[in-house]
């Protein structure tokens, strides 16, 4: 857009790169000897697990770490990033995972913050040209191809306009490297075939971008070249016509085990099945910025797992907050093998039976600062077992927390240590052995494989479905879509806070379960329950 | 002059320090800063614009002093918390309590008094009217009592607004308050586009302190500002930074504050009356907490 930055220059054969950059932290290595080139007018993609070593090598392109050796290079020559500033000035700009958007401000403040159109009013006195910034917000619209109401406030406005918004920003500035961070992990199905649309248009204009992703299927749709990188290394860089599925996933994993979501679920419904917990007329007001609830029912079997799926922020974290008893319903009926629990709040919800995992880990689901094994016995801390009169029963405690973390193999050092120095798969799991700890029928589980690399999505889901066999039922919220077709007997869609469809496990696929997550709640019949 | 009239024009006069310190209370907030050591810029303020007046036999003078020291501990505060990383709260406190003692202590080995301080030829705040015009009907001993600072109060109170909306700095400040990591990921620096909030807030309460000492009584003395500044931090609080909404809780604080001087007339005992407006904070801050529960509950 802006003139005054004409950066893209197709005579150079590399727009950015690195050559042979190592990072260490302390003892991890998380970058070691890391090369690769991304050319102008070219998707790269950039594959691996969590712990790969991909953020910190992208935090290095864009100036927020520096590399212990080796360089970055920028059209062909090497270029030593002092700062975010820096990078930004030369034309790298990050589209996060967790958007860069003032929620307070419309989306016209935000696009335009930092480099404000300016008209003078008297003299030295200048101030924000609005008109100027809206014509120039039109003009990305219309090549965008999406339709932005600019005067919205953020927080207001959908998760992929929210997108769309930030990669404007960086067009307008005149970024032509593009780094994007797992950017479809929010977007249904559609939208991802909208934004693979628009990286492309984009690319042919002559910008270059990096796609860091682990969906796979995506990478093939969308990029030219892929990396992939394990344990801090490159380990293979190719053209994608080259590489198949299979052939990345091998080298993602090394020797690990295959993608787990392959291993679809056989339907374990039991032949007497009985109705364990039962959602009649659920309701719940907005507050804030979340989503209200209107009108939701749902009934879960026993041995059954059924998934929510919904675009984020519809009300799937809502519902589930209101079915582990920690938002307040305003209406409606919650009952667990027939005893109402409207009304009632969380700990009556665990009494009853009911676990919950937390969508946000960090702060949730664990005290982050506190020891492995306070975490792993929190909620069991007055149980007779644990206390020798008014204290805490400490060997009893240190038995039973390595008891309940061996159950679920989760590897740690120490039990004093903090639950920080655990991998996101193991705090995960540990957060599922303390859920367990209580003997729930019902888990309540959102998100629980955000952030966890294969290995512990594999054991995750293990948990799951170990929980169902043995005679409970989970209710599991996922922005994996693979996920929940691999794992669930039913799922249940939400379109603004609404109950907009059904899918059995048979019927189950990306776009069916895609189309009704895009659906408005309004005069939509349920498809089938 | 009508007893309402007199209820009226003193509202006015004693909202004027309050609504100066929340003016500056609130470009600091929404620029993410909750600033509890107004009362603290204020006091220094109320201070130096009695020196300063006294020595040059300027009142104009004397205010600007005052918004350069309010301005100048303002600075040095903001580069604790942005640069030095103390927390805002505990910060705010030490700065309260540090510049009390400091006035005490120059009090007495300065000026060799203890709390009150007389000095000679302090020159006022001028009203910006003639006596005369108290003669208009109703709004007349309103006018009579305007001084420069409780116009230009008014008058900031009508321009923030509009310099929040359109101008580059209120833009930023607004990111900045909202949302520091997406300010510094657009390439600007939040840390400085907070220290000009605290900044502001300094020069403000600053000008609130010399309005306390110098738009009648012309003396300083040590409990001069009498929790002026938390009472500010609370009307920008109620009125969830909007600037119009603050002016009116803060005009409510003045006319409690008015009605206080009425009602000990009437036989009500001073001291009871004087925690009137804190009562009233807590009644507020209450009420608001209950209307949150009651629409959650709906």
């Amino acid at each position: 857009m802006s003139p005054e930055h004409p950066r893209t220059d197709r005579s150079v054969s590399t727009r950015i790169g690195a050559r042979d950059i190592s990072r260490n932290y302390g003892l991890v290595q998380a970058n070691n000897g890391v090369s690769f080139n991304v050319t102008p007018g070219q998707i790269h993609a950039v594959v691996g697990e969590n712990g790969a070593g991909k953020s910190t090598l992208m935090r290095i392109l864009q100036g927020l770490e520096k590399p212990d050796s080796g360089t970055v290079i920028l059209n062909d020559d090497p270029v030593q990033l002092r700062d975010p500033q820096q990078a930004i000035r030369l034309g790298i700009g990050m589209v996060h995972q967790e958007f860069m958007l003032a929620p307070e401000l419309t989306l016209l403040e935000n696009l335009v913050l930092g480099d404000e159109p300016m008209r003078t009013i008297a003299g030295p006195i200048a101030i924000v040209d609005w008109k100027k910034a809206l014509t120039e917000a039109r003009a990305l619209e219309k090549r965008a191809g999406v339709a932005i109401d600019w005067d919205r406030p953020t927080a207001t406005a959908p998760v992929h306009i929210q997108q769309y918004v930030e990669i404007l920003r960086l067009l307008r500035r005149g970024n032509d490297v593009l780094i994007l961070d797992e950017p479809t992990a929010v977007l249904a199905p559609q939208q991802v075939s909208k934004l693979i649309a628009l990286l492309k248009q984009l690319r042919d204009q002559g910008a270059s971008i990096i796609f860091i992703s682990h969906k796979l299927h995506e990478v093939v749709a969308l990029a030219d070249h892929v990396t992939i990188m394990r344990r801090g290394k490159a380990v293979a860089s190719a053209s994608v016509d080259e590489l198949d599925i299979a052939a990345m996933t091998r080298h993602i994993m090394g020797d690990a085990p295959a993608d787990p979501s392959e291993q679809a679920r056989a339907a374990v419904v039991l032949p007497d099945a009985r109705r364990i917990l039962r959602v009649e007329g659920l309701c719940a007001v907005t507050l804030d910025r979340s989503q209200a609830l209107d009108n939701i029912s749902m009934d879960v079997f026993q041995g059954e797992i059924v998934g929510i799926a919904g675009v984020a922020g519809n009300g799937q974290e809502e519902l589930m907050e209101c079915l582990a008893g920690l938002r307040p319903m305003s209406s409606g009926s919650i009952s667990l093998n027939g005893a109402e629990l409207a009304g009632k709040e969380n700990m009556d919800f665990r009494r009853a039976g009911i676990g919950y995992v937390s969508p946000d880990r960090a702060h949730e689901g664990l005290a982050r600062l506190a020891s492995i094994a306070d975490n792993v016995m929190a909620g069991s801390q007055h149980a007779p077992a644990f206390l020798k009169g008014p204290f805490r029963n400490l060997p009893a405690v240190g038995r039973a927390a390595r008891q309940r973390l061996a159950d679920l193999d989760v590897r740690y050092g120490a039990l004093s240590d903090p639950v920080s120095s655990l991998s996101g798969g193991n705090q995960q799991k540990l957060v599922f052995a303390r859920e367990r700890a209580s003997k729930p029928q019902v888990l309540i589980v959102s998100q629980p494989t955000r952030g966890v690399d294969l290995n512990g999505i594999a054991a995750i889901h293990a948990i799951l479905k170990r929980h169902c066999e043995g005679g409970g039922c989970v209710v599991l919220a996922s922005e994996e879509l693979d996920e929940l077709i691999a794992l669930c007997d039913r799922i249940l869609v939400l379109s603004e806070g609404r109950m907009v469809g059904a899918v059995r496990n048979e019927d189950a696929t990306p776009e069916t379960i895609g189309k009704l997550m895009l659906a408005s709640g309004d005069g939509l019949e349920i498809a089938h329950v | 002059m009508t007893l309402a009239a007199q209820i009226l024009a003193t509202t006015i006069i004693l909202t004027t320090p309050i609504l100066l310190a929340a003016i500056g209370g609130l470009v600091n907030r929404q620029g993410g800063i909750v600033n509890i050591a107004l009362e603290a810029k204020m006091i220094a303020g109320a201070f130096i614009a009695i020196v300063v007046s006294s020595a040059t036999g300027s009142w104009l003078l004397a205010v600007f002093a005052s918004a350069a020291l309010g301005g100048a501990i303002g600075y040095v505060f903001s580069l604790t918390i942005t640069r030095a990383n103390a927390n805002m709260i505990i910060a705010g406190l030490g700065l309260n309590i540090l510049v009390a003692g400091l006035l005490g202590f120059l009090l007495s080995r300065v000026y060799g008094t203890s709390g009150t301080l007389r000095l000679p030829d302090v020159h006022l705040l001028p009203k910006i009217f003639p006596e005369s015009v108290s003669d208009v009907p109703l709004i007349g001993p309103v006018l009579a009592a305007l001084d420069p600072l409780t116009l230009f109060a008014w008058l900031a109170v009508a321009a923030l607004p509009f310099l929040l909306a359109n101008t580059r700095l209120g833009l930023r400040l607004r990111a900045a308050g909202n949302a520091p990591q997406v300010v510094r990921s657009v390439g600007l620096r939040e840390k400085s586009i907070q220290d000009f909030g605290t900044t502001f807030a300094g020069i403000f309460s600053g000008l609130a302190g010399a309005h306390l000492s110098l738009a009648s009584i012309g003396l300083f003395n040590e409990g001069l500002s009498a929790g002026r500044g938390f009472i500010a931090l609370a009307a920008f609080y109620f009125a969830r930074n909007r600037p119009v909404g603050t002016a009116l809780v803060c005009l409510f604080f003045g006319f409690l504050d008015a009605s206080q001087i009425r009602l000990q007339t009437a036989g009500l005992p001073p001291k009871l009356i004087g925690t009137l407006p804190y009562l009233m904070v807590i009644l507020g801050l209450c009420l608001a907490a209950w209307n949150t529960k009651r629409k959650l509950q709906a």
